[in-house]
């Protein structure tokens, strides 16, 4: 199998491109994200461990947390790593069936569910546990299958000239959506997912570049559906109920609580915050400090100074992800790129919204930080990828003679050229 | 259209909503960090927090032995117990706590407690107080649900009843009431420390950050009173003896060292037991008498009268007047209770006899010989009031001292006929604690010492920390040489009385009858008779000043009869007791 994809090296259809360096901002922001994560779960772990332990009983050693957390980024960063050297057609390819799998797993988890074979956390069950290898969430190989089977279903579309299309687009992505959306929002509860799951579509189809009118009932629907699934649920209707009350609600309500803390730890940490191992959120106060919360306690860590520098490094991330999709040719190339942009901003733009408290809480986890392996290790793999097609890009000013059959040329691409040579 | 026109534009929208949404949240955490950054500081700490009260111990209260500090009143720990019904309901288990609890802490247990079991929409009902440690732990055994104690500090009496009314009690609230608990409450109580800490949800604490107080408890001063609890108990029962004699209600004595001012025993009957001080309906039980009930001290007073006289120089003991047992003051006439006594007779005669005419004549004599004049009223006011301090609170270390009123002669009451009456102790009021801390200065050579009744206090290490040796706090408040004459005046007056005090000692005193005022007018039926008297080795060394008081209900004690007995069996005790070497 190695070889098989070693053997098509080179062989894009648009041979033209030559490789070059990729985008090492990319990696740099990423692996400082991940450090910071792990900065923070290295200062507030063994609170956590000797919480977990006085209330549940559990027997976990101080550095439980640092070298669990320590071990996911390891495997995120072998992630990343595969998915920037395996060639991007050979994953595409093999899309559909990352996607299949997606599919089954969360199939496997509901019926699981069902017969009792997996416990509900929380009033959820989103994990598969794998004995010693840990627990895998099955949502997040979905995720990731759709946006590689997404890119190139939509790219055909858009290249046969379909893509505003009812019966050939917009049904088969609505009805591959609906599905996901149902397994993981219906079933596994998780709105959090779902709506990163959603953002990921819309993503790559505004990138599409689907009618404005399409874009415009697509976000009427999307609110009526949003509606629909807040009033079936009590507990989402408490949500947004908490978030319209701000900080008059009482904290007998574990979401109100949750926003109310997030707050107090976010807006303790002042100017320049307490400082890493004062945290006094962390010690139990603040609902998920390691996992949702994290971003809340990084405001209680280091201050305003903190919170601005992590969401300057997210938002240059994000504008690297852009700048990638603005060099790709290849459509599907593209597409990709807006799903992993879709997808990381969704996370991030959520998850601080429900921490500050300006959006309801969503239970959406702050990427590349958060504790915990399974989404970690799929947002480094999209990452990852994103960082090998960002090896080849070309000048946008060329794209537009890039898709003109009949005018290729490589003159002029200065950076091409010269990565070719050291490629060479 | 051609996705790849528009894919620039798309990208640049993409660019433009993060950038927007990151501005905005960087104004929202401008606003939550930086503007709104101390109230939610104050909200942090508010839950971070924990404050607790690090309670003092309150100090205990000590008595002599002689010269060694003994416990009188100490604390110790007691469970109150209470019952969820809501559990005891649901196990079904009422009748299981009820048979327990009768059986272990009957007496114990607040009316119908059983009742209480039962009690729906109740999560807390309190069945029994005042539960020891040992009761507490053969409840615990019997592994009941639905059951709970809570530790309560409470004071023990290892003595009893001993000295009730001058300790005091402990309420529920841990405020000392009346006596040298009430007065003293501040020192005993100490102060509670504070522990403030930040903790971790679960309240452990942390040692993050600089809000950590620590302020340990100062627990109460432990006091040692002058009270010597063998005296006490010696007076307690011969006041109890004294009233059954005399088929009297009430009695009250003094005991005090006219060198120093130190009380040595103060007791009064009836009495209550303060361990159980909240079964007392009437609250009057737990008034001192000696410092909170003043009366008319009557016929004691004259030697007050007699010692100014002297000071002035207007009279000695061996000084006559003509005695008809009647003299008119004014429109009024003053008879003797004594009679029989006329003609021409000394004043040491008059004191003997208690004859009323005597006195107001020394009183003429304080004025011009004749008449009480403002002079002389202003003699005795000064005597009286300021040297001697009656109708001033003396300033003893027991709550609710009662100053009484003696009439200044500037005021309009404060005529000649008022002051021929003070001159035999009629028409004013004083508690025994002032008769008696005047009556030591007369006898120990003239000076006024301050009543006391602490002489030190117990350290931390549990020594015994004597207080400084009293110093007078009036000196000279009456010559030497009255204060001698005085001494044999009472000497000779209680001599009348043959063969009751033990020989060889120098004993002096003064009966008293006084009129009880009942609704504005002497009732003819009801009297208090007194006793106030000193003893010791000889006429330069009084160890002792005892004051005794005792009166019934329509009943007409003397001072000889009555009171004297009880000064007497007190009295002779105590030459025993001290260990005083007889002289004479």
């Amino acid at each position: 199998m190695a070889a098989g994809w070693r053997e098509r090296r080179g062989a894009t259809p648009e041979g033209v491109i030559r490789k070059h360096h990729g985008d090492r901002l990319i990696v740099i922001f990423t692996v400082l994200l991940m450090f910071i994560g792990l900065l923070v779960i290295y200062a507030i772990g063994p609170q956590r461990a000797n919480l977990m332990n006085s209330v549940f009983g559990f027997e976990y050693d101080s550095g439980y947390f640092f070298w669990k957390q320590l071990l996911s980024i390891g495997l995120a960063l072998g992630a990343f790593w595969a998915m920037s050297v395996v060639p991007y057609n050979f994953v595409l390819k093999h899309g559909a069936k990352v996607l299949w799998a997606g599919f089954i797993a969360c199939a496997l988890l509901a019926v699981g569910y069902w017969v009792g074979v997996i416990e509900a956390t929380n009033g959820a069950a989103r994990w598969i546990e794998l004995g010693p290898l840990g627990s895998v969430q099955p949502a997040e190989i979905l995720k990731f299958g759709l946006l590689l089977y997404l890119a190139v279903f939509l790219a055909v579309r858009v290249k046969t000239g379909k893509i505003n299309d009812w019966k050939e687009t917009l049904l088969p992505v609505a009805a591959i959506a609906g599905f996901a959306v149902l397994f993981v929002i219906g079933i596994q509860k998780d709105l959090g997912t779902g709506i990163s799951l959603t953002a990921i579509i819309v993503a790559m189809l505004f990138v599409a570049g689907i009618n404005k009118k399409i874009i415009f009932s697509l976000f009427g629907v999307l609110l009526v559906a949003g509606m629909v699934m807040i009033f079936t649920s009590p507990h989402r209707v408490e949500r947004v109920m908490t978030y319209l009350q701000g900080d008059n609600t009482s904290t007998e309500d574990a979401d109100a609580y949750h926003i109310q803390h997030a707050k107090i730890a976010i807006g303790s940490g002042g100017m320049f915050g307490v400082g890493i191992g004062s945290s006094v959120q962390a010690s139990g106060y603040l609902p998920e400090s390691m996992n949702d919360s994290i971003f809340a306690i990084i405001g209680e860590t280091f201050g305003f100074v903190g919170t601005v520098a992590l969401l300057g490094l997210f938002v240059a991330l994000l504008m690297r992800l852009l700048s990638v999709m603005d060099g790709m040719i290849d459509l599907r190339l593209k597409l990709l790129a807006a799903g992993v942009f879709g997808w990381l901003g969704a996370h991030v733009i959520l998850n601080i919204a429900a921490m500050i408290g300006i959006f309801p809480l969503t239970g959406i986890t702050l990427p590349l930080l958060s504790y915990g392996g399974t989404s970690m290790i799929f947002i480094a793999a999209a990452l990852g990828l994103v960082f090998q097609l960002s090896k080849y890009t070309v000048h946008s000013s060329r794209i537009k003679e890039a898709t003109d059959e009949d005018s290729r040329s490589r003159r002029g691409v200065r950076r091409t050229r010269y990565a070719s040579r050291r490629g060479a | 259209m051609k996705p790849e026109l528009l894919q620039g534009s798309r990208s640049r929208i993409l660019a433009s909503v993060v950038l927007v949404i990151a501005a905005v949240f960087v104004l929202r955490l401008f606003y939550l960090q930086v503007i709104q950054h101390n109230h939610y500081v104050s909200l942090a700490q508010q839950e971070q927090v924990k404050k607790e009260r690090l309670p003092a111990t309150r100090g205990e209260i000590y008595a002599l032995s002689g010269d060694s500090p003994v416990k009188l009143v100490l604390n110790e720990t007691v469970y109150t117990v209470f019952v969820d019904p809501a559990v005891i309901i649901e196990n079904d288990s009422a009748d299981k706590v009820e048979k327990v609890m009768k059986a272990v802490a009957g007496g114990n247990v607040v009316d119908d407690f059983d009742k209480l079991l039962d009690k729906e929409d109740s999560r807390y009902q309190i069945i029994a107080k005042r539960v020891t440690r040992t009761q507490a732990e053969k409840i615990k055994d019997e592994k009941l649900s639905g059951i709970g104690f809570t530790a309560v500090s409470q004071r023990v009496y290892p003595e009893g009843q001993l000295a009730a009314q001058t300790l005091g009690f402990v309420n529920a609230d841990g405020v000392g009431n009346y006596g040298l608990e009430g007065y003293m409450n501040d020192e005993l109580a100490g102060k509670d420390g504070r522990l403030e800490t930040v903790t971790d949800v679960s309240d452990v604490p942390l040692t993050i950050g600089d809000r950590n107080i620590r302020e340990p408890a100062e627990n109460g001063k432990n006091i040692v009173m002058s009270i010597d609890r063998n005296i006490q108990s010696k007076v307690e029962q011969a006041l109890a003896a004294g009233i059954q004699r005399s088929r009297a209600t009430d009695a009250s004595v003094v005991v005090m060292d006219p060198n120093t001012g130190r009380v040595m025993a103060m007791a009064n009957l009836p009495t209550y037991n303060p361990s159980e001080y909240y079964k007392v309906n009437d609250a009057a039980l737990f008034n001192n008498g000696t410092i909170s009930a003043p009366y008319e001290p009557g016929s004691d007073v004259k030697t007050y009268t007699m010692a100014a006289a002297i000071d002035k120089g207007v009279a000695t003991a061996n000084d006559t007047y003509y005695n008809t047992d009647s003299i008119k003051v004014d429109d009024r006439t003053i008879t003797n209770a004594t009679k029989g006594h006329t003609g021409v007779i000394s004043f040491q005669t008059a004191l003997t006899w208690s004859l009323n005419t005597g006195f107001v004549t020394l009183a003429e004599r304080l004025g011009n010989g004749k008449d009480i004049t403002k002079t002389a009223r202003d003699t005795m006011y000064e005597y009286f009031h300021d040297r001697l301090g009656l109708g001033q609170n003396t300033g003893i270390e027991l709550a609710n001292e009662q100053k009484g009123i003696i009439i200044s002669p500037d005021d309009a009451d404060g005529n000649a006929v008022r002051y021929s009456n003070m001159s035999f102790g009629q028409g004013l009021d004083a508690t025994l604690i002032q008769v008696t801390s005047g009556f030591c200065a007369l006898i120990n050579g003239g000076n006024y010492y301050k009543p006391t009744v602490i002489s030190g206090y117990v350290n931390g290490e549990g020594e015994y920390v004597q207080n400084a040796t009293p110093q007078p706090a009036k000196l000279g408040v009456v010559k030497e040489t009255t204060s001698q004459q005085i001494k044999e005046m009472t000497h000779v007056a209680r001599s009348s009385f043959r063969g009751i005090d033990k020989a060889g000692y120098y004993i002096g005193g003064k009966t008293g009858t006084s009129q009880v005022i009942k609704n504005g007018v002497y009732a003819d039926d009801e009297t208090i008779a007194t006793y106030l008297g000193y003893g010791g080795s000889d006429i330069d060394h009084p160890e002792y000043v005892i004051m005794v008081s005792i009166h019934g209900d329509h009943r007409i004690l003397g001072g000889s009869a009555d009171a004297m007995p009880i000064f007497t069996d007190i009295s002779n005790w105590m030459l025993d007791y001290l260990k005083i070497q007889p002289k004479g």
